[in-house]
C-alpha cells in the first residue's frame, strides 16, 4: 500500500512539472473583464508574431514625404475630388495608389488613359470604369475617416486597409438570396432574436432559423477580426450593454459603417462596374468586417499607415460630387428590393436600424 | 453514539499512513486518524476565509457572493489579499481537505483490508478540480485561469470560457465527457430498478436472485453484464465522465486556442471528400 501512496504522490508531482514542461510560453491571453470573469481574448502569440513580421514584409513603405508645389492653381483638368491637396501631394497620392490597388507604383494604366491622365475614356471612346470607381472610394474613405471615428479611431483607412495591393479586396460579396445573412450589412434587417420576457410571447416571434443566422452572422465577425465572443460579449447576457466589453460598441458603430458604406458608396456603382465585376443578380460587390480586417482585430495591426497621407484626410465638401457615369453598356438594373423583410413568415418586427450609434442604453 | 453491535470487531489498531496511533480512534461514528484532523483543519480554515471574503465583499446574497481568482497580471504569482489573493489561499484549503479526504478513505481501507477503489475514485473528481484551478492555470500561465468560488459567478465563468472558443458543444473531449455522465446515469437507473424489481415480487412470491436478474437481461438484451460486472462497468463509466471532464477544459487553451467548431475542419478536409 506504501507503495501506491508513493507511486499517487509521484504521479502528481510529474503531473504538475509536467505541465510546466509543456506550460506554451506562446499562448497570450488578454483579459477584457472582471478578474475570474473569463472574459479574455485568446491568441498563439507566435502565429501572431509570425503574421506581423509577413505583413511587414509585404506592406509597402510609407512614400517620402511631398515636395513643395509650384504656386498658383491647379494645373490638371478633370480633377473631382483630390483637388484640395497640393500638386506633388497629389502625386504622390497617385503612386500610392497604385501601389495600394493595382499592384505597383507604375501601373498608372489601371485607371489612366496613358495617351491623357485627364481623360475618363480609353482612346476608343469606353469608360473608365476603374477610374470612375477610385473617385467614388475615396469619397468614401474620407467619409470614413472623418465621419466614423467611433470605429476606426485616429488610425483611420487608406486603400490599402482593404485592398493590400489587390484591385478586388478580401471578403467582397453579392447577392444570392433574400435569406443572405450578411444582407444585415446593407440594408439592416435586424439580427436581434433575444427576447427580454421571461417566459414566451408574441412579442417576439423568432424563429430557430433566425437565431442560427444571427450565430452565423457573429462567426463571421468573429473570423473575420480573429477574436471570440468574449471580445464583444459577456455570454451570461449577449444582449447586454452593460455587461459588455466597450469593444463591442466599436464593433457596434463598424456595423453601421457597413451598411453606410454599402449603401451609399458600393451598392450605387452597380451601373458603372464592368458587367464582369458584378454579381450573379447584378448587383455591385459589397463589404464586410474581414474586408478591411483580413482576420486581425486591428487592421494592420493598428499600423497607422493613414496619417502619413493628407489625401485619406479631405473635408466632406466632394460628397456633393455626382455619382459616377453609368458603364457604356449598362447591366440590366438589379431586381433586388433592398426594403423586402425577411422572407421568414414568422419574423419579428424588427426594429428599423437604429440610427445612433451609441446604443439607447448607453454605457 | 452507540455504536452497531457487529461495529466493534472492526475496529481495530493500524493501517495509517501518517500518524501512526496518534489519530487511530473514532469520534463518535467517525474514525478521525490524522487525515480527519488535516480535513478538519482545511474545511474549517477554507470555509472562515470564504465567509471573511463574502464579508468585505459587496453582498451577502448567497447566490452573489463571490471569491475571484486574481487578475491575469498576477501570472503565477501571489495576489493582494483582496485581489485574489483569498482565492488562492482558499484553493489551497480545498485542495488540502480534498486530499485529505481521499486519504483518510485510503486508510479506512487499509485499516478494513479492502482495496484502494474509493479513493482512487475519490480521487478522480479531485483530478477534474485540480484541472481546473492547479494544472490548466499553470499551463496558461496565471491563477487568473482559475474558476471563481461563488454559485452565480462560476456559472458566469463557465458560460465565457466555453464561448471564448466560440461553441464549447463542438470540443470532441466535452463530447465524451457528456456522453459518459449520462450512460452513468442511464446505467445506474437500469441497475437501480433491477435490485429493486428482484426484491420487491407480488405478494406471497419470495425474493428473486442473481439468476431472475441475469435471465432478465439475457431475455431482454441477449447478455447480462452479472453482478461484479455491472459496478465495473458503472466506476468505469464514472470514472471516465470525470477524466473527460478534466481532458475537455484542459486542451481548451493550453492545447487550442480557436473556436471548437473550427477542430472539426479535419474532417472536412478528409481526402475521400475534400
Amino acid at each position: 500500500m506504501r507503495t501506491l501512496t508513493r507511486v499517487a504522490f509521484a504521479g502528481l508531482v510529474l503531473t504538475t512539472t509536467g505541465c510546466q514542461f509543456f506550460a506554451s510560453k506562446d499562448r497570450d491571453v488578454v483579459q477584457k473583464g472582471y478578474r475570474g470573469t473569463a472574459m479574455e481574448v485568446n491568441y498563439v502569440a507566435r502565429n501572431q508574431e509570425q503574421a506581423m513580421a509577413e505583413l511587414a514584409k509585404k506592406m509597402p513603405a510609407i512614400l517620402p514625404p511631398a515636395g513643395e508645389s509650384p504656386p498658383g492653381p491647379l494645373p490638371w483638368q478633370n480633377v473631382q475630388v483630390l483637388n484640395d491637396i497640393p500638386v506633388a501631394e497629389f502625386n504622390r497620392t497617385m503612386i500610392a495608389m497604385a501601389t495600394w490597388v493595382a499592384g505597383g507604383p507604375g501601373n498608372c494604366a489601371y485607371c489612366h488613359n496613358l495617351a491623357s491622365f485627364a481623360s475618363d475614356t480609353y482612346p476608343d471612346g469606353k469608360a473608365i470604369y476603374t477610374k470612375a470607381v477610385a473617385r467614388r472610394m475615396i469619397q468614401m474613405t474620407r467619409n470614413i475617416n472623418s465621419e466614423w471615428t467611433e470605429h476606426v479611431g485616429n488610425t483611420g483607412v487608406t486603400c490599402y486597409t482593404c485592398h493590400m495591393g489587390k484591385p478586388l479586396p478580401n471578403g467582397l460579396w453579392f447577392y444570392t438570396n433574400e435569406n443572405q445573412l450578411l444582407r444585415h450589412y446593407l440594408d439592416g434587417a435586424g439580427a436581434r432574436v433575444v427576447s427580454h420576457t421571461v417566459s414566451p410571447s408574441p412579442e417576439n416571434r423568432s424563429s430557430v432559423k433566425q437565431t442560427e443566422w444571427t450565430y452565423a452572422l457573429m462567426i463571421t465577425q468573429s473570423q473575420a477580426l480573429g477574436v471570440n465572443c468574449t471580445f464583444c460579449h459577456n455570454s451570461r447576457q449577449f444582449s447586454s450593454w452593460e455587461q459588455a466589453p466597450p469593444q463591442r460598441v466599436t464593433a457596434y458603430a463598424g456595423i453601421q459603417m457597413l451598411r453606410d458604406v454599402n449603401t451609399n458608396y458600393l451598392a450605387p456603382l452597380a451601373g458603372t462596374y464592368h458587367p464582369s465585376r458584378l454579381g450573379p443578380m447584378g448587383d455591385a460587390p459589397k463589404a464586410q468586417c474581414v474586408t478591411c480586417h483580413n482576420g486581425v482585430y486591428k487592421p494592420l495591426y493598428g499600423f497607422q499607415m493613414a496619417k502619413h497621407y493628407p489625401a485619406v484626410w479631405g473635408t466632406h465638401t466632394d460628397w456633393t460630387t455626382p455619382l459616377p457615369p453609368a458603364f457604356t453598356t449598362p447591366p440590366a438594373p438589379p431586381v433586388i428590393d433592398t426594403a423586402a423583410v425577411v422572407a421568414d413568415s414568422l419574423a419579428t418586427p424588427m426594429a428599423s436600424p437604429a440610427s445612433p450609434v451609441v446604443p439607447p442604453t448607453g454605457r | 453514539m452507540a455504536m452497531l453491535s457487529f461495529e466493534r470487531k472492526y475496529r481495530v489498531r493500524g493501517g495509517t499512513l501518517l500518524g501512526g496511533d496518534l489519530f487511530d480512534f473514532w469520534f463518535g461514528p467517525f474514525y478521525v486518524g490524522f487525515f480527519g484532523v488535516t480535513t478538519i483543519f482545511f474545511t474549517a480554515l477554507g470555509t472562515l476565509l470564504i465567509i471573511y471574503g463574502a464579508a468585505i465583499g459587496p453582498t451577502w446574497n448567497l447566490w452573489q457572493i463571490n471569491i475571484a481568482p486574481p487578475d491575469l497580471k498576477y501570472g503565477l504569482g501571489l495576489a493582494p489579499l483582496a485581489e485574489g489573493g483569498l482565492w488562492q489561499m482558499i484553493t489551497v484549503c480545498a485542495i488540502g481537505a480534498f486530499l485529505s479526504w481521499a486519504l483518510r478513505q485510503a486508510e479506512i481501507s487499509r485499516k478494513l483490508g479492502m482495496g484502494m477503489h474509493i479513493p482512487w475514485a475519490y480521487g478522480m473528481a479531485v483530478f477534474a478540480y485540480l484541472t481546473l484551478v492547479v494544472i490548466r492555470p499553470v499551463l496558461l500561465g496565471a491563477w487568473g485561469h482559475g474558476f471563481p468560488y461563488g454559485i452565480f459567478s462560476h456559472l458566469d465563468w463557465v458560460s465565457n470560457v466555453g464561448y471564448q472558443y466560440l461553441h464549447f458543444h463542438y470540443n470532441p473531449a466535452h463530447m465524451i465527457a457528456i456522453t459518459f455522465f449520462f450512460t452513468t446515469t442511464l446505467a445506474l437507473a437500469m441497475h437501480g430498478s433491477l435490485i429493486l424489481s428482484v426484491t420487491n415480487p407480488k405478494k406471497g412470491e419470495p425474493v428473486k436472485t442473481s439468476e431472475h436478474e441475469n435471465v432478465f437481461f439475457r431475455d431482454f438484451l441477449g447478455y447480462s453484464i452479472g453482478a461484479i460486472g455491472i459496478h465495473r462497468l458503472g466506476l468505469f463509466l464514472a470514472l471516465n465522465a470525470g477524466l473527460w471532464s478534466a481532458i475537455c477544459i484542459v486542451i481548451s487553451g493550453p492545447f487550442w486556442t480557436k473556436g471548437w467548431p473550427e477542430w472539426w475542419g479535419w474532417w472536412l478536409n478528409l481526402p475521400i471528400w475534400r
